[in-house]
């Protein structure tokens, strides 16, 4: 009898049934979407050469000052030119692209973990622990948080890369915490959640296992559409004065030099190529994002 | 011993308004009822929608605070325990749910969804656990092979089955089945029902059967209470019920039954009117100021009706 069903069980294992699991419904829209898969495959290139390019450069002599190449255009040397400290400009881009790609990554990673905890806690246990959360919610985001960004910049003593995506969390998951607070919130209404506190599945899990799952979706599209904001939110600072210093190079650093005119018509060698790849990336990522959104929403959707 | 005893039950949500929203009044969803279940019989609570029998039933497995009273469970009460001792009440006390589609978690398979209670209370090797939810996915008239699936590959009838199964795998001494057939269309229902009636006598069960759908409660229950606006109505073996109704709200409702013989459409127009007549005749005789009935005065041994 036992060796009966083990013996059909493995026949079961062997045919395996069309799966509805968020991460195959959202990429059996990237293939659908022709645009989605060609931005997949051009920001994947990007970020293998970018990663992979600047393991090879030695950042501090790249950032050393070569004062007999000074304002140099594209040649055989400097493939892309160098800047008003003879610095090579190519260099500075990939490390720079590696730079504002990791901060805006890590914001997104960082901000999304705590949204997510604060937003599902609150969401699920309601009440007074919700009203509770909410208001520290509320209070962080009426704090002008630019403002702080700045003055946190200028005061802060050792300022680089782990610094910057700090001060950038703590302001920017509340807006994550809003929106996965409504979801859970119409989530844990659902009969599924009831039937699990009638077996008697502890809260946590029940949060774990049984919501956050239903949740996947919503919280995937959300990362991946900040993703790009965040990497923005990076260049536009550094573009202002107040993000990295010069010896971090970021792609804000490279567009910024184009608030001399003599740069902006002349040399387009030091801030094209930064901007360029910078819209590049933005667009990449948003229509991946775009076509993520659609299969969260199956009415939306392509495929 | 008494199996499960319900004395004076109240759930009352609060209405809150005007200044630093006070509390101005309560909605008295379930107003002080009191019953008794006898082990492995079915009991039945009918009423209009609304009139608190689903909350009656949240209340006694804990889904909804009770206000007031007790619920006693062989001989413990359900509402002054810690969560802790609550704890070990879970498994004899079930619940199947009403709406099939939303009581089964999308993202999981069959095979987890039904062994979430015995992950819960059992520790099980992986083969153990599997072989038991197929034996009960098997009782519930599916195969052996469809754990494997995601519940949006069955039909209607099936997952609640399925939810039917989940209900099962702890061995409850009760189970709260809070309009299991509701969602379901007819031919689905019987099949449903007939079943649910097959594993009372093999398993020994006690049902609590909440519905609207006065057919399915004469078909399933050997006791019913009728309830409105949170209060019962009358009380009774189902017998009493059904060829005695004393209270004018339950003779209304029989008489709502629809007969599918033709030849006694006239008999049956008749009588309606009747019950309509007496209806508007005698409401004050049945019903209190405020539109409430009266306390349940016992009439036999078996029966209890509310008049002043």
């Amino acid at each position: 009898m036992k060796a009966e069903i083990v013996q059909t069980n493995n026949n079961f294992n062997i045919k395996k049934s069309k799966s509805s699991g968020a991460f195959s419904v959202m990429w059996r829209e990237i293939l659908k979407d022709k645009l989605a898969l060609a931005s997949l495959f051009i920001l994947g290139l990007l970020l293998i050469t970018v990663y992979g390019a600047t393991l090879f450069i030695n950042q501090d002599k790249l950032v050393t000052v070569d004062l007999l190449s000074i304002y140099s255009p594209p040649s055989a040397d400097h493939l892309l030119g160098t800047d008003y400290g003879g610095r090579d400009i190519l260099g500075q881009l990939l490390i720079g692209a590696k730079n504002s790609f990791t901060i805006g990554f890590f914001i997104t990673l960082i901000a999304g973990i705590i949204g997510l905890t604060v937003g599902i806690t609150a969401g699920y246990f309601g009440g007074k622990v919700d009203n509770f959360m909410m208001r520290i919610v509320d209070f962080v985001m009426i704090l002008p948080s630019l403002m702080l960004i700045i003055v946190f910049v200028t005061i802060a003593p050792k300022y680089n890369v782990y610094t910057f995506i700090f001060i950038m969390s703590i302001f920017l998951w509340t807006g994550k915490a809003r929106l996965i607070r409504s979801k859970t919130l119409a989530e844990r209404e659902l009969d599924y959640v009831n039937a699990s506190k009638t077996l008697g599945t502890p809260d946590w899990k029940i949060i774990i296992r049984e919501v956050l799952p239903n949740l996947s979706s919503i919280i995937i599209v959300n990362l991946t559409l900040n993703l790009a904001g965040n990497i923005g939110i990076e260049s536009g600072l550094t573009y202002l004065g107040f993000g990295l210093p010069e010896t971090t190079p970021s792609l804000g650093t490279l567009v910024s030099y184009a608030t001399n005119p003599d740069i902006l018509q002349n040399k387009w060698w030091i801030w094209l190529p930064a901007s360029f790849l910078i819209l590049v990336m933005m667009l990449c990522i948003n229509f991946i994002g775009q076509a993520l959104r659609r299969a969260a929403d199956a009415r939306q959707r392509l495929g | 011993m008494v199996f499960l005893k319900i004395n004076n039950l109240k759930v009352y949500y609060p209405i809150r308004g005007g200044f630093f929203r006070r509390v101005v009044d309560h909605v008295k969803a379930v107003d002080d009822i009191s019953f008794e279940l006898k082990q492995g019989e079915t009991y039945g609570l009918v009423g209009e929608s609304g009139c608190g029998k689903t909350t009656t039933g949240r209340s006694i497995i804990g889904l909804t605070k009770s206000t007031a009273g007790e619920i006693i469970f062989e001989d413990k009460d359900l509402t002054k325990l810690s969560r802790k001792d609550y704890h070990n009440y879970r498994r004899d006390i079930q619940m199947i749910f009403q709406d099939p589609y939303s009581s089964l978690n999308p993202r999981k398979r069959v095979l987890d969804i039904v062994a979430e209670p015995l992950r819960n209370f059992e520790k099980l090797t992986i083969a153990e656990e599997r072989q038991k939810v197929q034996f009960y996915i098997e009782k519930v008239g599916l195969s052996p092979e469809d754990v494997y699936k995601y519940p949006h590959e069955f039909s209607g009838g099936q997952r609640q089955r399925i939810g039917i199964a989940r209900a099962l795998t702890l061995n409850p001494k009760l189970i709260i089945a809070d309009e299991p057939v509701s969602a379901l269309d007819v031919s689905v229902q019987a099949q449903v029902l007939n079943f649910m009636q097959d594993i009372q006598k093999e398993f020994n069960l006690t049902y609590l059967f909440i519905s609207h759908d006065l057919g399915i409660i004469q078909h399933m229950c050997d006791r019913i209470g009728i309830m409105y606006r949170g209060q019962f109505v009358e009380e009774g073996a189902a017998e009493d019920i059904y060829t005695n109704p004393q209270h004018i709200y339950t003779k209304r409702l029989i008489s709502a039954i629809p007969d599918i013989n033709p030849k006694n459409r006239d008999k049956q127009v008749e009588f309606r009117k009747k019950v309509n007549e007496e209806y508007k005749n005698s409401y004050d005789k049945y019903f209190n100021a405020e539109g409430k009935v009266y306390k349940l005065k016992q009439i036999s041994n078996t029966h209890s009706v509310a008049l002043p």
